[in-house]
């Protein structure tokens, strides 16, 4: 035990010199920010272009744990000075459970859509499911997914085979995330009560709509528990695995921004659908103390929200939300996503999470 | 319900927390000790647990990978990785739940993990420190069937059902061999997918489904085809071809090995079976487990990013497992042979896995109710060298087995229909206790097993005797039937006496050993060489080879 002790005291000990020798070594003094980032923001935090401009411009360093979109706020906060959740719904939960943050903003954006094959799109576009525009100026076709139709498909269980894909096993059903775990799933949750209600759902309304969600979330059967390992299986496994699945836009994106030459080969068959309406995934950024007020106006700095564009996908304020297509070329995207509608507020959230999960 | 379910399992982990903490205490102990003198993956057959442990490489760095045993047909090409680098790359072998099990557990003694699904992965993630999960390749889990019989069956060149292989089952016209549902990824799907399909293929297996008495009923049907357990995918290919049996469920990479050697030995082929309403798909995730350890995380990545490249991705492939985004090359194709019913190009579309708590009751289900039962003989050496340490250790081994509240800590209950025989031996049988179903008289056997007192010297042949004769009032056809035998030295050279019974017996009792102390591994190896069984190191850590056997039964 005390062998164990004067070894961390040693431990420390170089710790501290080395951050010691680091910032002095440093002409401008460089600040650690220590907080909880949703895993889906962790190939940008590692891109080095965005942490060595964070360094020259803003002398900031930014130290992440990765934690779950609402987990993180309800989480020891003890010696954190942010939080960057993936929804609104976690900045209401924070305002609700902690109160007002320091200081608050979104940084950026990305929508909610839903992936898959080019066979199962050109099914669905037979079911008038499925609509397809040209995109912008030489850029790829754009498909959406009218939601409506999609999920009286799932409750009507119409199988595969009816819809011309005998290769298919089994109904249609839609694979997300667990609502109750990961954030992209939970969004998906939000989505489809808004769906069924005609609208935004609210705390009034949702009790008439429980069931239903439950029994659509039941079909999926077993659920994982993080967007990328779903998007990961999704292109992995081909079409028969998870034929329709939930992820965000900025997935795609990234992924054929950062891995090319396996994106080259998929290319020609992975097929982004954006749901009519959708709703928005915000990244936004809560302050807990004065120091990370600064990484707000760090992380909103043009060239940071450029790279956060062009290299993973993410919408961002400074195109305001219409985006240059010319960085993905050939990928069907929305220059503008206009159909969004507004998440159900925390508590429609919470009824529908506490729903469930029980 | 959910609530009941979580307190249920949280109980279990904390049993099993108890439980593993012990058990890997010992391993890191004892590996440490034999692993580096091993250095290599030696196979004394393929019969011996030996083989569980593979080190590759060599050098200060170690990347230490608990592992499915299919991955073990990768191993020429994490060697190559492991020599160029110069790492040294530690392979242990367990079942997909194991490593589930050992997941959940604080004290975890490897860097990373590679089971061969995913599902087991994240049960077993409850401290959420698994990163960087990524699929190494995928493999669906299908019928073999001897093509003749295939043939038969009108099984060729057209679509199968699960219900077209249970029909065949129920009218005696097959028989397959499967690994234990409780134990190992490729019987734990396939049987998932029985259930399935007898449902009548709802979208999703519910609680309330598990009720069903006319499904349970024709499930247990199907599972009295199965012709022998394993607790391993690998071994029961192994099995499969040393023995002779109709048909096995299985990895597809692993029937296409065995394809292989069957025609590099002039039999029949497998022909394999896709079907259609109960396939699963093995995905084959490799994660690293965080513990903290920066160069240990930096080395996985390292690794992870070999085997995800594309040139050792295309080597993968020619294993006949399915990698890359696009399928099987036009190059590999020619692996998947059309004329043993591979399916190259075939979409894989899988059944719905259903959620983590009807799983887990899906897998219950199986251990107290539904599968075959089992009879097993246990013949437990009580010479005088396993006085102190080694009764106290075998006692404390009989104690998970038989008290059922530890053994379903790892899905390793009995059923009221299994038949328990003990026969204590020295020089000679001390006596012989049986225990049928999995109530008060199972218990008791364990006073039995605390109560004697080791003395005296060696004979297990004597004992094995005993129970051939004791089986003659049983009907092994209702019946997993396998001798466990454990033993800590040289027995008097009894073995061509005990091979006449055996043979004269006819019924081809499978005598599986766990070595301990001093035990003459070639007089196992013999035995397991005889009977198509397997040896059980259980020198290092007799508990957790007296769970491991258990799992192949």
């Amino acid at each position: 035990m005390k062998a164990k002790l004067i070894g961390l005291i040693v431990v420390c000990g170089v710790i501290g010199v080395a951050i010691g020798y680091k910032t002095s070594s440093d002409r401008n003094r460089l600040t650690t920010l220590k907080g909880y980032v949703g895993g889906e923001k962790i190939g940008f935090l590692e891109d080095e272009d965005v942490a060595n401009m964070l360094q020259k411009k803003y002398h900031l360093t930014l130290d992440y744990s990765k934690a779950g979109s609402l987990d993180m706020v309800t989480a020891d906060k003890e010696g954190k000075d942010f939080l960057w959740p993936s929804s609104q719904t976690a900045l209401e939960l924070y305002k609700q459970e902690v109160g007002k943050p320091v200081r608050s903003d979104t940084i950026f954006n990305t929508p909610i859509v839903i992936y898959t094959r080019k066979a199962v799109s050109d099914a669905l576009k037979k079911e008038g499911v499925v609509s397809v525009s040209a995109g912008l100026s030489g850029s790829a076709d754009v498909y959406t997914v009218d939601l409506e139709k999609l999920v009286g498909m799932v409750e009507d269980g119409t199988s595969w085979s009816s819809v011309g894909l005998p290769q298919l096993y089994g109904n249609v059903t839609v694979s997300s995330t667990d609502p109750t775990k990961s954030n992209s799933g939970n969004m998906f949750a939000g989505l489809l009560a808004n769906t069924l209600a005609g609208g935004v759902a609210t705390e009034s309304n949702i009790d008439e709509y429980l069931p239903e969600i439950e029994s659509i979330f039941e079909k999926s059967g077993y659920m994982e528990s993080s967007s990328a390992d779903i998007f990961s299986e999704f292109l992995k496994m081909g079409m028969g695995a998870k034929p329709l699945v939930v992820g965000y836009e900025n997935q795609l994106l990234e992924f054929a921004s950062q891995q090319p030459s396996k994106w080259d080969k998929v290319k020609d068959d992975v097929v982004m659908l954006y749901p009519v309406p959708t709703v928005w995934s915000s990244h936004v950024l809560i302050a807990l103390d004065d120091q990370a007020s600064g990484a707000v106006d760090a992380l909103q700095d043009e060239e940071i929200q450029d790279l956060a564009w062009k290299k993973h996908g993410f919408r961002t304020d400074v195109s305001g939300g219409s985006a240059d297509l010319s960085a993905y070329d050939g990928i069907g995207i929305e220059e503008t996503v206009t159909q969004v509608g507004q998440m159900p507020n925390y508590k429609t959230m919470k009824k529908i999470i506490d729903y469930l999960d029980q | 319900m959910h609530e009941a379910m979580n307190s249920r399992r949280s109980e279990k982990l904390r049993w099993l927390a108890i439980l593993i903490a012990v058990v890997l205490m010992t391993m890191i102990y004892g590996l440490s000790g034999c692993g580096s003198s091993d250095g290599g993956s030696e196979e004394s057959g393929g019969t011996s647990d030996l083989a569980a442990q593979s080190t590759l490489g060599s050098g200060s760095k170690t990347l230490r990978i608990l592992s499915g045993s299919e991955n073990k047909e990768l191993e020429p090409i994490i060697e190559k990785y492991a020599k160029k680098n110069h790492v040294k790359i530690e392979m242990t072998y367990q079942g997909s739940l194991d490593i589930m099990r050992q997941l959940g557990e604080k004290n975890f003694g490897y860097d990373a993990v590679w089971p061969a699904s995913s599902i087991w992965m994240n049960a077993g993630d409850t401290l959420h420190r698994v990163k960087h999960a990524e699929s190494v390749c995928q493999s669906p889990v299908v019928f073999g069937i001897r093509k003749p019989l295939a043939e038969e069956l009108g099984f060729v060149d057209r679509e199968v059902s699960v219900n077209d292989i249970l029909e065949a089952i129920l009218a005696g016209r097959l028989k397959f061999c499967m690994t234990s549902a409780t134990q190992s990824n490729s019987g734990a799907s396939a049987y998932i997918g029985f259930i399935h399909a007898l449902l009548g293929s709802p979208d999703v297996i519910t609680m309330d489904d598990l009720q069903d008495q006319d499904m349970r009923k024709k499930l247990a049907q199907l599972l009295s085809g199965i012709d022998r357990s394993s607790g391993s995918s690998d071994w029961l290919k192994d099995m499969f071809l040393k023995g002779d049996y109709d048909a096995m469920v299985n990895y597809e990479c692993l029937m296409i090995n065995a394809d292989e050697q069957l025609q590099a030995a002039k039999k029949d082929p497998l022909y394999i079976i896709y079907p259609y309403d109960g396939l699963s798909i093995a995905d084959s995730p490799l994660a690293y487990v965080d513990q903290g350890d920066r160069k240990a995380e930096e080395r996985f990545l390292d690794f992870q990013e070999y085997l995800l490249s594309d040139d050792t991705q295309d080597r993968i492939q020619q294993t006949g497992r399915r990698t890359t985004y696009t399928g099987i090359s036009d190059k590999n194709k020619v692996i998947f042979r059309k004329e043993w019913g591979f399916q190259p190009d075939r979409v894989l579309s899988p059944f719905k896995m259903p959620e983590a708590d009807v799983l887990d009751e899906c897998l219950n289900l199986y251990q107290t109710v539904l599968r075959k039962p089992s009879l097993t003989v246990y013949c437990l050496d009580y010479s005088g060298s396993m006085e102190g340490e080694g009764n106290k250790q075998l006692v404390a081994a009989m104690e998970q087995v038989l008290i059922q509240k530890n053994a379903a800590e790892n899905y390793l209950q009995a059923s009221p229909d299994d038949v328990t025989i003990l026969i204590p031996f020295e020089s000679s049988v001390i006596g012989t206790f049986t225990a049928e179903g999995n109530g008060k008289e199972l218990e008791d056997l364990y006073d039995t097993v605390d109560k004697l007192e080791p003395m005296g010297g060696t004979d297990m042949y004597n004992a094995m005797e005993r129970g051939l004769d004791l089986l003659d009032e049983y009907d092994l056809s209702k019946y997993t039937t396998a001798f466990i035998v454990m033993t800590d030295g040289e027995s008097e050279d009894y073995y061509n006496e005990f091979r006449e019974a055996w043979e004269e017996d006819g019924r081809n009792i499978p005598v599986f050993s766990i070595m301990y102390g001093d035990a003459d591994s070639s007089q196992l190896d013999q035995l397991a060489q005889l009977t198509n069984a397997r040896v059980f190191d259980g020198r290092e850590d007799l508990i957790g080879a007296f769970r491991k056997v258990r799992g192949y039964n």
